[in-house]
C-alpha cells in the first residue's frame, strides 16, 4: 500500500505553495503517489487506482479545504488531514510577502512533512517505542518505524503457551502474521508455528525484487522437523530482507513478532485485510489447532 | 469431530489437496514421511500410496511437493483457490446480511 497526497495548489495564496511544497517533499520522501487537485477535478478517473488503494493525506492551504472537499467528492476518506493556515496561526510562523516560498515558507512545509510521517508511523504499532525516536529528519527517510507488540494473548496447551500480539499484527490461515506500518508491510510467522516447528536452522528468503500475490510463497523456513513455506498474507514487492534473522535463524524461536522475514510494498492491502485476521480471532484458531494436533 | 473451516469456509468446499501422478511416483514415501497431518496413507499391493485424508491437507501448502524426486505431486491452481474461498465467503456474508448489504466495492457497473 502507497501513501497519496492531495494538495491544494492555491496559486493565489502562499498557503497554496507550501501545500505544493509538503506534496513534493511526500512524494521525495516517503513515495507518495500525487494526485493533482485540477486533474483530479477534470478526470477523476485518473485517479481510480489511488483512490480505491492508498492511505490519502489531504493537504490544503487555507480554511477553504478545495483538495478536503475534492476527496469528499470522490468519497475517499483521508487518513490525515492539514490545513497550512492552521498550521501557520498555531506555530506563530510567517510565510514572507509574495507568493513564492522563503526560507520561513519552507520550514513550514517541512514541519508539516515530519509531522505527517511520524502521525504515519504512530499509526502503525502504537507499541512501547521507549523514546528513541530520531529527533532529526535525516535519517528517517520512509515514514516507516514498526514497533514491537506490547500487549499479548496467551493461548495455554498442556505444557505449551502460545503468544498472541492483542494488536498490530493480522494473521492469515498459514500462521504467517504481517505487521502493517504506512506503506510497508513486514511478514512472519507465529509463536505457534515456530514452537510446532522447533529449532529453526534456515531460512530461504525471496528475492529482492520479487512479486507474490496473497497467498503466494515467500520462501521457506526450515527446522530439525519440517520445512515450512512461508505463505503471503499479502499481495506486493519484496522491497527489504531480514539480513539479520537469515544470519540468526533461531531469532525467529526466540522472538518470533520481532523477527520478521520480508518487508514488502503491498499493492492491495485493503482487498488483502479482508481475507486476514486479528489477534483475538487468530487465537481463538491457534486453540483450535492446538486441541485438534 | 467438529467440522472445520478454513478462512471461514468449511474445509470441505476446498478441493485443496495433492494429486500424486502414478505414471512417475516410485513410491519412495518422502511425502507421506514428511507431511505430519495424514494426508496419504500406504496400503499393500501395487498402488503403495494414496492420497486418503484430502480434507487434512493443509490450505496452499505444497511442502511435501518438495521432497519429492520425481516430480510426481502436483496441486489445485492457487489464484483460482483463492478466488473461489473469496467466492465462498462472499456468498456467506450475503446469506447472513441479507440480500441488500452485498458488498458493492468490487466490480462496480
Ligand atoms: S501440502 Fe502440506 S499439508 Fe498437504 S500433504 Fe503436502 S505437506 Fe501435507
Ligand atoms: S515423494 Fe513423490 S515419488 Fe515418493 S511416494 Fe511421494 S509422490 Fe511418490
Amino acid at each position: 500500500m502507497k501513501l497519496a497526497v492531495l494538495a491544494c495548489t492555491g496559486l493565489d495564496k502562499a498557503e497554496g505553495s507550501v501545500a505544493r511544497e509538503v506534496a513534493i517533499r511526500l512524494a521525495e520522501e516517503a513515495g507518495a503517489r500525487i494526485i493533482c487537485p485540477v486533474v483530479l477535478n477534470c478526470t477523476p478517473a485518473r485517479y481510480k487506482k489511488a483512490l480505491a488503494e492508498d492511505r490519502l493525506i489531504v493537504v490544503d492551504g487555507c480554511a477553504i479545504q478545495c483538495a478536503g472537499r475534492l476527496a469528499a467528492a470522490a468519497q475517499k476518506k483521508p487518513a490525515q488531514k492539514v490545513i497550512v493556515s492552521d498550521v501557520v496561526k498555531k506555530t506563530g510562523a510567517t510565510l514572507g510577502a509574495g507568493l513564492r516560498l522563503g526560507a520561513e515558507g519552507l520550514g513550514v512545509a517541512r514541519m508539516i512533512v515530519d509531522d505527517i510521517e511520524a502521525a504515519e508511523a504512530a499509526a502503525c504499532g502504537r507499541g512501547p517505542t521507549s523514546g528513541e525516536a530520531p529527533a532529526g529528519a535525516e535519517g528517517a527517510t520512509a515514514a516507516v518505524r514498526f514497533a514491537g507488540p506490547s500487549d499479548f494473548i496467551v493461548v495455554v496447551h498442556d505444557k505449551y503457551e502460545f503468544r498472541i500480539p492483542a494488536e498490530g499484527f493480522l494473521f492469515n490461515a498459514n500462521d504467517v502474521w504481517v505487521q502493517v506500518c504506512g506503506t510497508r508491510a513486514r511478514v512472519g510467522i507465529s509463536d505457534y508455528m515456530q514452537q510446532h516447528l522447533t529449532d529453526i536452522t534456515f531460512v530461504d528468503p525471496p528475492p529482492m525484487g520479487y512479486v507474490v500475490e496473497q497467498f503466494g510463497e515467500l520462501g521457506t523456513v526450515e527446522s530439525i522437523k519440517a520445512t515450512f513455506e512461508v505463505i503471503s498474507p499479502v499481495s506486493g514487492t519484496v522491497v527489504s530482507l531480514n539480513q539479520a534473522v537469515i544470519d540468526a535463524p533461531e531469532s525467529i524461536n526466540e522472538d518470533p513478532y520481532g523477527a520478521w522475514i520480508v518487508e514488502l510494498e503491498p499493492t492491495s492491502w485493503e482487498q488483502d485485510r479482508a481475507l486476514l485476521v486479528d489477534g483475538p480471532a487468530y487465537a481463538a484458531e491457534v486453540e483450535r489447532k492446538a486441541s485438534e494436533y | 469431530m467438529a467440522e472445520s473451516t478454513f478462512m471461514g469456509v468449511p474445509r470441505s468446499k476446498i478441493p485443496w489437496a495433492p494429486s500424486i501422478d502414478y505414471e512417475k511416483c516410485d513410491f519412495c514415501m518422502e511425502c507421506d514421511e514428511f507431511c505430519p497431518h495424514r494426508v496419504f496413507e500406504r496400503r499393500d499391493g501395487d498402488v503403495k500410496l494414496v492420497v486418503a485424508n484430502p480434507e487434512n491437507c493443509v490450505v496452499f501448502c505444497r511442502a511435501c511437493a518438495k521432497t519429492c524426486g520425481p516430480d510426481a505431486l502436483s496441486f489445485p491452481d492457487k489464484p483460482a483457490t483463492v478466488a473461489l474461498i473469496k467466492r465462498l465467503r462472499a456468498a456467506e456474508t450475503a446469506l447472513q446480511a441479507g440480500p441488500d448489504t452485498v458488498d458493492k466495492k468490487e466490480g462496480e457497473e
